[in-house]
């Protein structure tokens, strides 16, 4: 088999089970806003939790496969490799869009300020902007082994950048106290609760890891046409 | 290592010596520190903004965007003569480049910020003198940090399409944390409070420079045609 | 208990949107490509 052809039989697999996690992702929705009790000091907006948080692990998670990924092109110039890092990139751009806006709308009603430069939020803030640097520079370079390289650099540098940025907040605010962010039921969440939320991770990681199968082979397949095209022109 | 120090220092020198015959760059840099700091100061409410909580971020502000003129002054030059093409099939290793390159940003930057910190005392009227020493110091750690990864990421830039918007978008969330801690390092010098108040952010600078230092250095490699 | 409920549905329906319209998009172009 081919690699094109390797690629679009993952396609044709993938494809139901991107179906399967959309149904999963409306089943999260219906658990968190019909059959979870709402907290009482925040209100319903709190459920926005339910959505917010996964999302951030998984843009976390997403991040680390870049870093990693990158790493590993370094070492094996294997251009997969480069293949699967931009595509972890991509798609973990989208979660990371997510929680930047929901975290705003749970934030308005729940702290009186739709932006506030706590932890979660800032970090995330600079992790898009990384990732746009990351598919921008992408973007930049035609010639696909340099922007293999380049884009595995920042990557790694990207990665490294991460706890910096962290402790860069965590310092700001114990100088300048911030509005704390409020967790969804003090420190231990209540039992249903806690189930709504470990049943939306498992989801969205479901979710993000079909999405990062899918858009692999999409690179995989554009990659493997590209090289038959050059092949041809050369004959 | 005698070596890499040897050649780091012929490419250091070089590049000096070319900046500092044209001197445009230079002048630039200074014309815009000037304009930065002008409109800064004239930007804010005197009675409801006081000179002093501006001017950290103030000084830092212009540090950056001049830092960023010298960084892309360095490789562009290179470009337009394909003098890096020479440098490369030499049998310079690739660090010593780097590490030469870093330095002659830094003698430029160093430069800039040394004509526009007298510049910025001035206008903004902060006693900058009494707190000579540790500023300097600051100064210099963060400049380290954002030249050497700036050094890295202009390399890249500079063979890019849009290589002048594309140098902002790669740097700027890496000076995050060097920029923060020396406003915040700043801003305690000028009120005066002592500097093992901000030990933290004193620790995260030194922290960033050293693993952000080590890491360019291994992965300048990384972004030269082999 | 305050009454925001609004920006619960705001969030929710902006997440949903974001999610369905990439899913959409990668599917799409996987088709096209096949």
């Amino acid at each position: 088999m081919t690699p094109a052809e390797r690629a679009q039989r993952t396609l044709r697999r993938t494809a139901p089970w991107i179906a399967v996690s959309l149904l999963l992702m409306a089943a999260v929705y219906v658990r968190a806003l019909a059959f979870t009790p709402p907290e009482a000091a925040q209100g319903l907006a709190q459920k926005i939790f339910y959505v917010h948080v996964p999302s951030a692990w998984v843009a976390f998670l997403a991040f680390g496969i870049v870093g990693s990924v990158s790493l590993a092109y370094l070492v094996r110039k294997d251009p997969r490799l480069d293949l699967l890092a931009a595509a972890a990139a991509e798609v973990g751009m989208v979660f990371t869009t997510v929680v930047l806006v929901t975290g705003p709308i749970w934030g308005k009603p729940v702290w009186g300020t739709w932006w506030t430069w706590d932890a979660r939020l800032t970090l995330t803030l600079f992790l898009w902007f990384v990732v746009l640097a990351y598919l921008v520079l992408r973007g930049a370079v035609q010639e696909p082994e340099r922007r293999a390289r380049y884009a595995a650099v920042l990557g790694i540098l990207g990665s490294l950048l991460v706890p910096f940025i962290y402790v860069s907040v965590y310092l700001f605010r114990t100088v300048h106290p911030m509005p704390v962010v409020l967790r969804a039921g003090g420190p231990t969440l209540p039992g249903s609760m806690r189930v709504t939320l470990f049943f939306s991770l498992a989801v969205f990681t479901l979710f993000f890891a079909v999405l990062l199968r899918y858009r692999f082979a999409l690179a995989r397949l554009a990659e493997a046409r590209a090289r038959a095209a050059a092949e041809r022109a050369d004959a | 290592m005698r070596d890499l120090v040897r050649v780091a220092w012929a490419i250091a020198a070089k590049d000096v010596l070319l900046e500092f015959r044209s001197r445009t760059a230079f002048a630039s840099a200074l014309v815009f520190t000037a304009l930065v700091l002008a409109i800064l100061n004239f930007a804010r409410d005197p009675t409801a903004v006081s000179a002093h909580s501006l001017a950290p971020g103030a000084l830092w502000i212009t540090f950056t965007f001049a830092g960023m003129l010298g960084l892309n002054r360095a490789f562009g030059l290179e470009r337009e003569n394909r003098a890096l093409d020479g440098l490369l099939l030499s049998p310079a290793s690739r660090t010593a480049v780097y590490v030469g390159k870093v330095a002659a940003n830094l003698v430029f930057v160093g430069a800039v910020e040394a004509v526009a910190l007298p510049l910025f005392a001035l206008f903004f009227n902060v006693p900058v003198v009494p707190v000579l020493g540790p500023l300097v110091l600051v100064i210099a750690l963060a400049t380290l940090g954002f030249v050497a990864v700036g050094t890295l990421m202009s390399s890249m830039a500079v063979n890019t399409r849009l290589a002048e918007l594309m140098l902002p978008v790669l740097l700027l969330p890496f000076l995050v944390p060097p920029v923060t801690a020396a406003v915040q390092l700043t801003a305690h010098l000028f009120a005066g409070r002592p500097f093992s108040a901000a030990f933290g952010w004193l620790r995260l600078l030194l922290g960033y420079d050293v693993i952000f230092v080590a890491a360019c250095i291994l992965l300048f490699e990384s972004t030269i045609e082999e | 208990m305050p009454e925001n409920g609004g920006f619960m549905v705001a969030a929710y329906v902006v997440a949903a949107v974001i999610y369905l319209s990439y899913s959409l998009v990668l599917l799409r172009k996987g088709r096209a490509a096949r």
